[in-house]
């Protein structure tokens, strides 16, 4: 039996976070999607979970708050942050925080991917 | 002497007296008798010289030898002493009588009581003297000082003193007594002016006179207080009264002291009436030239701090007065006489056509304020304002008075802040809107993220071996509702900038126009800018929002003033002109004479972004046409024949529906300030295109 490397997915949109799930087992990952980090610390997953789709900007702990809270707590595991603000520059420091790439709501498939097999190898 | 001359002589109203061609007298009647009480024993020969008051006596005597010498008749005046001692002035008649031969027989003469009528000239003029002095502007201590020595004069034996009341009416202060020791003066100042301190306070307290007519067995106050100072100065009596302004406010007390007890008589009380209105008159007068004198040195003061300066001019004949100061501003010496040709070549040239315009207001004869600018032979500028308000003189001449201040400082800090001010709105501006931006993109991207998303998983479903219809048919049902929802935003997003409600209500223009004015005057001024109002009388009412009507006023305004931003070689004139328009239309044209358009453009002036500011945002006048077409109007733009455009909008008194249309249309939010209006105006542009 195959295992799947589980991916989670953390953003307070709905949108995504029922899009994003179909998306991953087309591309042969295991998927879970949470609705806020505190949501995803407090679940199982965060053991096998092997990469993070973590939006950036959402209600209580933001997604960089969740990436330094896992670093904290010596469970590191590869980011790859999503958000929907224009901001210049933004890719640029998540990348300095350690993220493994930033993509801009709305985003191709084949991007997410790459970001994926990227994030997963660095690590 | 037989006893029918003696009859006569003693029903004479006089003194009467004869001697021997000596001089030595051998009669004198009963009166005389009477009156000094001496016998008639005691006053044969010289010995009524003894009844002569010392002073006079020298001068008395002068006469009397003279006329024994020439034999020609005389008289003197003198004072006599009564029997009780006082003294009492007489006109004394000489005249000789001649025997049978022609040779001086003797004397006979006559001293008749002039008292009283001495007493008012003497009175009369020293009230005179006090006057004048008060007229000629003396220094109250003199005139106090002469006032209290008349009234010694005049009541005989007395001594008196002014004293006066501090700014505050509370204590009392010296004003003059020169007939009294110092050291009683002394005791008296600085006493609280309350009822119990003394006579002077008790009159000043109450606004009544006081009288003490026996200090020894007065009770009013205790024996050691000024009671037991003024008996130990040989004090009995002290008469208080109160000195009163003509607005009846008391200013000081007149005090009268006397040696023995006593109670003023009837004529002692017309004195003091009369001593204590000349004390007022003196008083209030030296109060009132110290008062002017300070608030000359304050307004003086006022002027060089304030660099105000003020000028007269008489409009018939152009005569200008200046005050030091205007020289000082235009830095002309104040010996040349003020032209107005003078003036001119001071007034910046840019500022010329404003001026003529102002001398034109000048021949009017209204009131007016004026900003123009000076330009000095070393380049520099000033800013001076003008405030100016015109009199008619008895004699009918129009004449202005007015008041020059150099605000250049002012002007110039002003001015540094305008342009901080506007520097700082354009980028607000500029930096809301890309936040406002920003925000829109974010709201947006949500839905476009999922409907990608479910689309790109879509395709991957139907691409699969074998095809995951199921999947692929509720990814497509996702990304439709995505879809949706990205629609929903802007709906959501249209509603939030449209929320503001118009008002509706009957709209006078005029008025409407005059308030924008009256907002805009002091940046039109700045701009040097002329302006023509040519508002219609009568001109029927339209039903709309004021403030969004007011706002396309303003903005047209705006453009005008920037079109003529650079125009130097013409004035800058503005013409805001209302008139009644065919079928029932109102319609306000703003025409200036700034840079034009080509008439090419006409249409895409309306454009929203389109621009020929390098400030503008060039939304102003696509919102201002939105606001227009709202009303059930038109906006348009003309080029002038000369230079310059005029923009006009027309708009019908009764709009049918227009409540609707102001009400649930995408309109302007003026309470938001104008750089979030221009930044939603800017943004709704931006969605309406999307």
């Amino acid at each position: 039996m195959v295992i799947h490397s589980l991916v989670s997915i953390v953003d307070d949109d709905e949108s995504v976070r029922e899009s994003l799930p179909d998306l991953l087992r087309e591309f042969g990952f295991a998927a879970q999607a949470f609705s806020s980090a505190e949501e995803f610390l407090a679940s199982e997953f965060i053991g096998n979970t092997r990469c993070l789709i973590l939006d950036i900007a959402m209600p209580g702990m933001s997604g960089p708050e969740l990436q330094r809270e896992l670093a904290l707590r010596r469970q590191p595991i590869p980011v790859v942050f999503i958000t929907a603000h224009a901001e210049e520059m933004l890719e640029r420091r998540m990348q300095d925080r350690g993220g493994a790439a930033c993509l801009r709501k709305p985003f191709s498939d084949t991007a997410l991917l790459e970001a994926l097999q990227a994030a997963l190898q660095k690590n | 002497m037989d006893s029918r001359f003696c009859r006569v002589v003693e029903t004479l109203p006089g003194l009467v007296w004869t001697s021997l061609p000596d001089g030595q007298v051998d009669f004198l009647n009963q009166r005389w008798r009477d009156y000094t009480g001496l016998s008639a024993g005691e006053t044969t020969g010289w010995d009524w010289q003894t009844t002569v008051h010392p002073d006079d006596l020298p001068h008395l005597r002068e006469r009397w030898d003279a006329c024994l010498a020439s034999g020609v008749p005389g008289e003197a005046q003198a004072r006599l002493r009564r029997f009780d001692g006082a003294y009492r002035w007489f006109l004394l008649r000489a005249s000789p009588s001649a025997d049978a031969a022609g040779d001086i027989a003797g004397w006979c003469g006559v001293a008749v009581d002039i008292e009283d009528r001495v007493r008012a000239e003497t009175l009369l003029a020293g009230e005179r003297r006090v006057l004048e002095m008060a007229a000629s502007g003396q220094p109250m201590a003199a005139m106090l000082d002469a006032l209290c020595r008349l009234v010694e004069a005049t009541i005989g034996g007395c001594r008196c003193g002014v004293v006066l009341l501090d700014a505050r009416g509370a204590r009392l202060e010296h004003g003059a007594a020169p007939g009294l020791p110092e050291h009683f003066v002394t005791t008296i100042i600085g006493r609280p002016v309350t009822a119990d301190a003394d006579p002077c306070a008790m009159a000043a307290r109450l606004d009544q006179q006081v009288i003490v007519a026996d200090l020894a067995s007065e009770t009013r106050w205790p024996a050691d207080g000024w009671r037991q100072t003024g008996l130990e100065l040989g004090l009995r009596a002290c008469w208080a009264t109160p000195i009163a302004s003509i607005h009846r406010k008391v200013l000081g007390v007149l005090a009268i002291h006397h040696h023995a007890p006593r109670t003023p008589a009837a004529s002692d009380q017309a004195l003091m009436e009369q001593f204590t209105r000349i004390a007022g008159i003196a008083i209030e007068r030296a109060q009132n030239d110290a008062a002017l004198k300070r608030s000359e040195a304050f307004l003086a003061e006022t002027r060089r701090l304030s660099s105000t300066g003020g000028f007269s001019k008489r409009v018939a004949t152009g005569e200008i007065t200046w005050s030091e100061e205007i020289y000082r501003i235009f830095e002309l010496d104040p010996a040349v006489p003020v032209t107005l040709d003078l003036i001119l070549t001071r007034v910046h040239p840019e500022d010329l056509p404003s001026f003529q315009d102002m001398l034109e207001r000048q021949r009017r004869g209204s009131d007016y304020e004026h900003d123009y600018r000076l330009l000095m032979p070393d380049r520099s500028v000033k800013y001076l304002h003008v405030v100016a308000h015109a009199n008619r003189g008895e004699d009918g001449e129009l004449e202005y008075i007015a008041a020059v201040q150099d605000v250049t400082q002012r002007r110039l800090a002003e001015d540094a802040l305008a342009k901080a001010r506007s520097e700082l709105t354009r980028v607000a501006r500029v930096s809301s809107l890309g936040a406002l931006t920003a925000s829109i993109a974010h709201e947006v991207n949500q839905p476009l993220s999922g409907i990608i998303t479910n689309a790109g998983t879509c395709l991957r479903m139907l691409a699969a071996d074998p095809p995951n219809v199921d999947g692929a048919r509720e990814t497509a049902r996702r990304t439709i509702r995505d879809g949706n929802r990205a629609s929903d935003v802007i709906t959501r997003l249209r509603a939030l900038f449209g929320k503001k409600d118009a008002t509706i209500e009957p709209v006078d223009l005029n008025e409407a126009t005059s308030e924008v004015i009256a907002l805009s005057l002091s940046e039109l001024q700045r701009n040097r800018v002329i302006l023509r109002q040519e508002l219609a009388d009568d001109l029927p009412r339209v039903i709309g929002d004021r403030v969004q009507l007011q706002q396309v006023v303003l903005n047209l305004l705006r453009n005008a003033m920037d079109s003529m931003s650079g125009v130097a070689d013409r004035p800058r004139l503005l013409v805001v002109r209302t008139e009644p328009d065919q079928d029932d239309h109102v319609r306000l044209t703003v025409r200036d004479a700034g840079v034009g358009f080509d008439p090419q453009d006409a249409e895409r002036l309306f454009d929203a972004f389109y621009t020929t500011k390098s400030g503008g945002m060039g939304i102003g006048l696509s919102v201002s046409r939105s606001i227009i077409e709202r009303h059930h109007g038109r906006l348009w733009a003309v080029a002038n024949d000369g230079p310059g455009a005029a923009f006009a909008f027309s708009i019908p008194e009764r709009p049918g529906g227009i409540s609707h249309a102001l009400a649930g249309g995408v309109t302007d939010a003026p309470d938001l300030g104008a750089i979030w209006t221009s930044a939603v105006t800017d943004a709704r542009n931006v969605i309406g295109t999307t």
